[in-house]
């Protein structure tokens, strides 16, 4: 699934989307402002087999499905692991060190995902799969969620399914769907103590929660702070000054700069010291600690639209007609080539060139910001109903 | 966007649809999500009788016929419902007094709810095939109620509840459900009571005005309450343990299953069966792979409430605390004889007297520092599975309080007969009835706090010493199944009873595949009085020089087809087992004794092994074929014998004996060539008086040329047919083996041999074992070699059957036959391996189809594991029952007899007297009084007394004794009694 999916616009169009959308404020074609996203309808546990699954529709018909399934698994021992023999001796000595060695491996994760139409080693499906694990395995906080004891961990298995055709670029909606995917899983709850062989306790709805939710009764404390939730991916797209969030199809097609910016929420676990944390809870009310976990540029349709032809280089309007003396082509030539490369008003043309630094840091700023959209599209699904 | 989630409020049908939600973990461990949609309806009935709502919907058969309804319209009344009243018990009444509810003076209308049938299932399938054959009794009237599947009575599980709880809030919604059903029926409906033995599930039965009773509160409201009261282990209180402070615990905790999991996967622990010695109840040991002896486990601490038989982990104990196996008897009735069982509790673990009895086995060993003789000793950590059942025991006279009197409970202590059963803890209110009496006794449970187990009496046999009570007590202890034939097994006999006979026309269908061999002179040998022929043979020169031999066996898978009733039951029997005056068959009289039996004079349908042999008996060829025989002549073994010898009778028929008896010594020396193994046991024959079976004489056993011609035919049927069925089915073939014993288990024998007699035990094959043995001789003793016979095959393995997927080709061999394969073919009528062997051969032969139950392997090792046991059961019950006889005949007798030393201990010693079969120990205080002080010399066997009585004691040494018989006051048990006479 390539953003580069073909778009039915000729290059007149393109321009007219073009200057409307670098507009200020700028007119979207489906009259969204720019930080808004498109309306959605969310729910999960719709697979009962799963230890948690989401599916989220998109107004435009997309629609996907995410389902989450875990199994135990042995961890292999590593170097770093102490080897099993030499504890046998320790005792309870152990019990207080275990919090240490809380370790994950980015291996305890499989997400595959499937796009109507394509093959799963299609380059779009693997950069797709790429990012989404990016964005979940950044700050190595996750896999430790997954940690049972030295010798077992969780294996999470993560199918991601678009099940509409890709009407439009697919990775907000699966990186959203897979965000309530995890916040909806639970994994049997422990009973064996220490590094047993795991015990669980077969009452489900003992369960807890992968990502436990504050204020939940039963949910217990794991690793991390409880108020940890898995990391967004928000595509977002430059148009001359504009920042325009959650880009339709169309919009893309004429995006100077395309990001996919992941965003996870502070766990707070890196800030250890009470007085920091003072603050943090501070600042946190009513708003999310955010926190920049990647950053990817997508290569924007734009790039591979025919450019428009401005009228004096267009025979079809007579440019050429007359011209007959030597002199006057060459001007024409020179005309062309300055065609080529300035913009002329209303006359589309690619953009070129890679994003501008500042442009992306005005697009993460805009991201990260208080009350902005992360932390919009992070309310938003707070409301959704998890069990 | 249309939710894709099951919507309860839009669908009509959302009500009936239920799902249930719980993690499973595998063995494999694995941990999945399991959903389950339950589909609730309306259509299952109450089965009451009265209800005529019900009846409408009520299941019909093919013809459109309701099926009847279980419960009666006039059940019982009590004291408290006097309009009747039907029971509804939860798990635990079921687990905690199964045997109350087979009582046939009351428990009748009984609703078994499915919640409770699955919990028992789980928790022991022993009592849910009681819970399941009382469901199948017409008279009880038990009747399954599906609750889970009504609509009215199905609960989901709630958040935080455990599965218990959950379960128990779906009794107590059904039963409520049956009284507001029932109610509508009529006035004066029967009420609906819960039974229940948790206190929790009362009291809440008792906020939701349900009609509940502990066991014990319902059977004081039965007319002869009082006398059931015993069989009900008190209520259960969830947390009684944990009021106890920690100073008060006897034992160490067990670990939690994972951490013993975890162990067992590491090697740090070791799980297998926990056996007491049969000398030491303070001795147990345990078989794990990991260690090529068994481990010891000593004392009460480390033994840690394991019982003979639990499935248990232990932990291995470090290596300055290994010992030696002890060599002293230490009975548990003589060391804590004087126990007050009311107040035990917060005594010292470890009673004064056991301390002694174990410190000087501690001295001993401290003061011999031979660390090559110290085994490892390890500890019981944990149990995974109890393997408790009823035991057979009596009360123990001196644990009765003398100011017992009335109705009140009294504590006592049940002397179980098996002597590696702890004592039993029983509170019962009749002691003054049970005193003296055989009974049958379970265990509930064993606390940390409790020195002893804690059991409920179950029911008595009768006086001690009287026939019937001995004869059931060694039945039920050795498990035998000895209750008659239900009707559905009689169902599953010919129509014709004893008028069966063979077909006359050959077109019948039974003749199909038959050959017709009623022409042969066949005839059959067994011991005098037999009844269940199995075999019979013949023999017949051919043309061409050789010998036709044939081997005859009753065809009783034609009686009996896979799958029926009669089937499971004779797979469940095993074996016929014999006592001394009694059988228990395997298979109805009818067949065993009649349609199967090959008697003589009458037509009958076998199965022929039948090989061509030259003069030499080797092998020519050999066929297999279902036949129709007709027996010239049923001989005993004597009568054979004194044919053959009697010169003057050259009939056809004695003279193929003769052939036979031939063939089968060629046989036999081929065997012996090939490092058979003659073993011996002591084999005695108790004669009786023939109006009243009271025993007079005790004989061993005389052995006939005409006994072993049987034999060796037999173990030539065996093995032909073994390796036809082995070549026919690789993967599923009934075949039996027997285990090459390790070396090890021949050290201690050999190294007395070598002591003592300057003998030389080999053991590197059994051919060599062979040789050894038959060199192992006293010139002046010939009972000698029997004795080290008996010695050594108590050292080996016993045969099994298994199926031949599980082992590889070389783990097959016979070491006892020396044979490659083997399996069992000859004796269908009574043993069970036999009869699949039967079928595997008629499918081997394609005389039929291969039915899916001689081909499933799953099912064939569940049905070896299973006779294993039973045979080995069988061969115990008639070993007991012949000790039994042996001390009635001798009873109020005294007679001398000689006697050999087969063991030694540093307090007593062992004694087989060969006439009578019988060992018994002799006790240094048995010697004389008071007990004389002794020496013991583990080094030589030799244990050397001095002081009140001088006498030296050494292994094989002949004795000569005082056979009388005793009874045992403690025990009530009479038996052999031996004092040391003088030694030679």
């Amino acid at each position: 699934m390539a953003s580069s999916q073909h778009v039915l616009l000729s290059p007149a169009e393109l321009a007219y989307l073009h200057a409307s959308l670098s507009l200020t404020p700028p007119i979207r074609p489906d009259g969204r402002s720019p930080t808004q996203f498109r309306p959605l309808v969310a729910e999960t546990g719709i697979l009962p087999g799963t230890n948690g699954s989401a599916r989220i529709c998109f107004a435009d018909g997309t629609e996907a499905i995410v389902g989450v399934k875990a199994e135990v698994e042995r961890t292999r021992t590593r170097h770093d692991f102490p080897s099993l023999d030499d504890e046998g001796a320790e005792d309870d000595d152990d019990l207080d060190n275990q919090h240490d060695v809380v370790k994950g491996d980015n291996d305890w994760v499989e997400m595959t995902v499937e796009i109507p139409g394509y093959r799963d080693d299609d380059a779009g499906t693997v950069f797709l799969s790429a990012m989404l694990s990016e964005a979940l395995l950044a700050d190595g906080e996750f896999t430790k969620r997954l940690w049972i004891n030295r010798r077992f961990h969780w294996k999470l298995y993560l199918d991601i399914l678009l099940i509409s055709p890709p009407l439009s670029y697919p990775l907000p909606l699966l990186s959203l769907t897979t965000h309530l995917a995890l916040l909806a899983t639970r994994l049997p709850r422990l009973k064996s103590e220490g590094d047993e062989d795991p015990l669980f306790d077969d009452d489900w709805a003992a369960a807890p929660y992968l990502y436990t939710r504050p204020g939940k009764k039963g949910s217990k404390k794991t690793v991390a702070a409880p108020t940890a939730r898995p990391p967004v991916t928000l595509l977002v797209m430059a148009v001359g000054n504009n920042i325009i969030f959650d880009p339709s199809k169309e919009e893309l097609a004429v995006a100077d700069v395309a990001l996919a910016v992941s965003v996870g929420e502070h766990t707070g676990s890196t800030s250890s010291k009470p007085t920091e944390m003072d603050i943090d809870t501070e600042e946190t009310k009513g708003h999310h600690n955010l926190r920049l976990l990647s950053v990817r540029t997508i290569d924007p349709p734009s790039r591979l639209t025919p450019p428009g032809i401005p009228n004096a280089s267009n025979s079809a309007y007579g440019a050429n007609a007359g011209a007959k003396d030597t002199e006057k082509k060459k001007q024409q030539q020179e005309q062309a080539r300055t065609t080529e490369s300035e913009a002329v008003e209303g006359v589309w043309k690619a953009p070129r060139g890679g994003a501008k630094t500042l442009v992306m840091a005005a697009l993460v700023q805009k991201v990260l910001e208080k009350g902005g959209v992360a932390d919009e599209v992070l309310d938003a699904l707070d409301g959704v109903d998890l069990n | 966007m249309a939710s894709l989630k099951r919507s309860f409020e839009s669908d009509p049908f959302a009500q009936n649809i239920s799902s249930k939600v719980y993690v499973r973990s595998t063995k494999s461990g694995k941990v999945q999500k399991i959903v389950r949609e339950v589909y609730l309806r309306q259509d299952i009935p109450c089965s009451s009788k009265l209800c005529n709502s019900c009846l409408k919907i009520a299941p019909r058969d093919a013809a459109n016929r309701p099926i009847p309804f279980v419960l009666s319209e006039k059940p019982a009344g009590t004291s408290v419902f006097t309009q009747g009243h039907y029971i509804v018990p939860d798990t635990n009444a079921f687990l905690s007094a199964m045997d109350l509810f087979e009582q046939s003076s009351a428990f009748y209308d009984v609703v078994v709810l499915q919640v409770v049938l699955e919990e028992v299932r789980a928790r022991s399938l022993p009592l849910y095939n009681r819970l399941i054959s009382l469901t199948k009794s017409e008279d009880k009237r038990f009747y399954v109620f599906f609750n889970e599947f009504r609509l009215e009575t199905y609960v989901t599980r709630e958040e935080g509840e455990s599965v218990n709880d959950r379960n128990d809030r779906a009794v107590r919604k059904a039963v409520k459900w049956y009284n507001e059903h029932l109610s509508k029926t009529s006035k004066k409906a029967p009420a609906v009571v819960m039974l229940s033995n948790d206190r929790d599930n009362l009291r809440k039965a008792k906020e939701d005005d349900i009609p509940a009773y502990s066991l014990a509160d319902y059977v004081r409201q039965l007319k002869d309450g009082d006398q059931l009261l015993d069989m009900i282990p008190e209520v259960e209180e969830r947390d009684a343990l944990i009021e106890k402070k920690p100073g008060q615990f006897l034992y160490p905790e067990y670990y939690t299953l994972s951490k013993m999991n975890t162990g067992v996967k590491n090697g740090l622990l070791h799980q297998g069966i926990f056996n007491v010695s049969p000398y030491n109840y303070l001795e147990g040991s345990i078989r794990v792979p990991a260690f090529p002896k068994a481990l010891l486990i000593l004392g009460r601490e480390n033994i840690n409430r394991a019982v003979d038989g639990d499935l248990v982990v232990v932990e291995v104990l470090p290596k300055d605390q290994w010992k030696e196996p002890s060599t002293k008897v230490i009975e548990e009735e003589t060391v804590t004889k004087n126990e007050n069982p009311d107040t035990e509790e917060g005594s010292d673990l470890i009673s004064e007297k056991e301390r002694k009895a174990l410190q000087e086995e501690a001295k001993r060993t401290l003061a011999k520092t031979t660390e090559g003789h110290a085994l490892p000793t390890a500890k019981v950590v944990g149990i995974i599975k109890r393997n408790w059942r009823q035991y057979v025991g009596h009360i123990d006279q001196s644990s009765v309080s003398s100011s017992g009197q009335g109705r009140k409970q009294d504590s006592v202590f049940v002397i179980p007969m098996d002597k590696k059963i702890p004592k039993i803890r029983l509170r019962t209110r009749q002691v003054a009835e049970l005193l003296g009496k055989r009974i049958l006794v379970t265990i509930d449970a064993w606390d940390r706090t409790s020195r002893h187990p804690t059991g409920h009496f179950v029911r008595s046999l009768g006086e001690l010493e009287t026939k019937a009570a001995e004869t059931e007590a060694l039945l039920l202890e050795y498990d035998v199944q000895y209750r008659p034939f239900p009707k559905t097994v009689l169902d599953c006999l010919p129509k014709e009873g004893h008028d069966w006979k063979v077909p006359a026309s050959m077109d019948d269908p039974g003749w199909r595949d038959r050959q017709d061999l009623r022409d042969l002179l066949i005839c059959s040998i067994d011991p005098i009085g037999c009844q269940d022929i199995d075999d019979a043979l013949h023999a017949r020169a051919l043309p061409n020089g050789n010998f036709e031999v044939g081997v005859h066996i009753a065809d009783v898978s034609h009686f009996v087809k896979p799958n029926n009733a009669m089937d499971t039951e004779a797979s469940i029997r095993g074996t016929t087992v014999y006592l001394v005056d009694k059988r228990i068959d395997m298979l109805p009289m009818l067949l065993g004794t009649d349609l199967c039996s090959l008697k003589p004079y009458v037509e009958r349908y076998a199965f022929s092994v039948i090989w061509e042999m030259n003069s030499n008996a080797d092998i020519v060829g050999s066929r297999f074929t279902k036949s129709v025989i007709k027996s010239r002549e049923a001989f005993s073994y004597e009568q054979a014998q004194l044919r053959i010898d009697d010169a003057s009778q050259q009939d056809e028929l004695t003279n193929s004996i003769r052939t036979l008896l031939e063939l089968s010594k060629k046989l036999k020396q081929k065997r012996l060539d090939a490092g058979a193994l003659s073993l011996s046991s002591p084999e005695i024959k108790v004669h009786m008086e023939s109006e009243t079976s009271d025993p007079i004489d005790v004989k061993t056993k005389e052995h006939l040329p005409t006994m072993s011609l049987v034999e060796e035919f037999m173990l030539l049927a065996n093995t032909s047919v073994a390796a036809k069925i082995y070549e026919a089915f690789p993967q599923t073939a009934i075949l039996r083996r027997h285990a090459a014993p390790p070396k090890t288990n021949f050290d201690e024998l050999a190294n007395q041999l070598r002591v003592k007699k300057g003998l030389d035990l080999s053991v590197e094959s059994s051919r060599a074992l062979a040789d050894s043995l038959d060199l192992c001789v006293d010139p002046k003793e010939p009972f000698f070699n029997t004795l080290i016979r008996i010695m050594a095959t108590r050292c080996m393995m016993s045969a099994e059957y298994f199926c031949s997927g599980t082992q590889s080709y070389p783990e097959f061999r016979h070491y006892g036959l020396a044979s490659e394969i083997y399996t069992h073919f000859t004796s269908p009528i009574r043993r069970y391996a036999d009869l699949m062997a039967h079928r595997q051969l008629a499918a081997a032969i394609e005389y039929e189809a291969v039915h899916p139950a001689v081909r499933s392997r799953g099912r064939l090792e569940a049905v070896c594991k299973n006779i294993n046991v039973r045979h080995r059961n069988a061969q115990l019950a008639g070993r007991a029952s012949i000790a039994y006889y042996v001390g009635q005949a001798l009873r109020g007798k005294a007679t001398e007899e000689d006697g050999f030393v087969m063991k030694i201990f540093s307090n007593g010693f062992v004694v087989l007297v060969p006439r009578f079969g019988i060992e018994s120990l002799i006790r240094l205080r048995d010697l004389a009084e008071p007990e004389p002080a002794a020496t013991y010399d583990a080094e030589t066997y030799t244990l050397t007394t001095s002081g009140s009585r001088e006498v030296k004691v050494e292994l094989f040494q002949k004795v000569r004794v005082r056979v009388t018989d005793q009874k045992d006051e403690t025990t009530g048990k009479r038996g052999v009694k031996m004092e040391l006479v003088s030694t030679y």
